[in-house]
């Protein structure tokens, strides 16, 4: 049974015949319900986590874009960066994203992941976030109000639902890269923990 | 002895201070010679002064000093007193207090990773606390320049400039 003109799935037309479309079926398909079910890590390491709850409460109710909070890394598909990053917090944050499961995505808050913000010349916090981590999206202000950080996820499902979000991606594909720019901030990319050593 | 008067007095007559300065109504500070630091401590606890509430550190490049802020807080009688001195800044050495307060060893650790003075008799005021993997001079010193750290260290993003303002526009 044919559907009718205003029951079509309007996100993507998974039939269109595009010579030039490099994505196959399952891709399309894929990245249609990955757009539709996102466990979001709020790594909150600064100001801008104060902005998730009345986001994710009932006023604006971030629950409704299927998007929920997931409180371990294996679990969770979306990396939240929120506000500024010390070289200690950093290489924490790199064990979490290389734990997280392909494929992931990283959403970086506010004027600090995007140049340092107000902490531009401090010797202990790094100025650009994807230098050392693939970041799909950034949601600029200092901080950004829940709207912005809404439409900052609109966006960020949509990019999912017609493949853009490749971070994860150039995360492989780039590793040297990365690696290089963490090492020259870092020193080396290891956990040093004398409560647990 | 309750008020801050009397204490001050006290003081006066037990030791040879060099100086106080009244902060607030329930707070003052003295300033002591190096070689009384301890006994001073070890008396003013004694009286009650059972918290270290802080020790901290303080630049003064000009004099080429650095001063050492020990703030103690006694609970039955709520008076702040910041106990002070000051040490050479080119060869920071200083007697730990661990045995008279035993839980400055974080607050060495600490002073010890961001200004560079070593604790003698406190064994692990050498090992990192915060600062891991840490390659320059000591960051809280006043000669320690962040932004050429930061510049040297990350990588910092480049902004066009493409906005030339139009004639009557502000620049």
């Amino acid at each position: 049974m044919a559907l009718n003109e205003n029951e079509k799935i309007n996100e993507i037309d998974v039939n269109e015949l595009d010579c030039r479309d490099t994505k196959t079926f399952w891709e399309k398909f894929g990245n249609i319900f990955r757009s539709k079910s996102l466990w979001m890590l709020h790594y909150c390491t600064g100001c801008g986590a104060i902005e998730l709850p009345p986001t994710m409460t009932s006023r604006f109710d971030m629950e409704r874009f299927g998007m929920g909070p997931m409180a371990t890394p294996r679990q969770a598909d979306v990396l939240l960066i929120t506000g500024y990053l010390s070289v200690k917090t950093l290489r924490r944050v790199i064990y979490t994203y290389e734990q997280m499961q392909t494929p992931k995505y990283v959403v970086g808050f506010g004027s600090c992941t995007l140049n340092g913000g107000i902490y531009y010349d401090s010797y202990a916090v790094i100025s650009r976030l994807d230098y050392y981590l693939p970041v799909d999206l950034y949601i600029a202000g200092c901080m950004p109000r829940p709207e912005a950080v809404m439409n900052g996820f609109r966006t960020l499902l949509d990019m999912i639902n017609k493949g853009d979000a490749q971070g994860w991606k150039r995360y492989l594909k780039y590793n040297d890269w990365y690696k290089r720019n963490q090492i020259r901030a870092l020193g080396e990319v290891y956990v040093k923990d004398e409560f647990h050593e | 002895m309750n008020s801050m008067n009397d204490i001050i007095n006290d003081l006066k007559n037990k030791f040879n201070p060099i100086n106080f300065d009244i902060v607030s109504e329930k707070q003052f500070a003295i300033d002591v010679e190096n070689e009384e630091l301890q006994s001073i401590l070890a008396y003013l606890k004694a009286q009650g002064w059972k918290q270290l509430t802080l020790l901290t550190c303080i630049d003064w490049i000009k004099e080429n000093k650095f001063q050492l802020v020990y703030i103690i807080y006694n609970w039955d009688n709520p008076i702040t007193i910041n106990v002070r001195t000051k040490i050479d800044r080119d060869n920071p050495k200083f007697r730990t207090i661990t045995s008279i307060y035993p839980g400055a060893e974080y607050y060495e650790r600490d002073v010890h990773e961001f200004f560079g003075v070593e604790f003698e008799g406190n064994e692990k005021s050498k090992k990192p606390l915060f600062l891991e993997l840490w390659d320059d001079i000591p960051p809280l010193r006043k000669d320690f320049d962040p932004l050429a750290y930061s510049k040297k260290k990350f990588d910092v993003r480049d902004y066009k400039v493409d906005f030339i303002p139009k004639e009557g526009e502000a620049e």
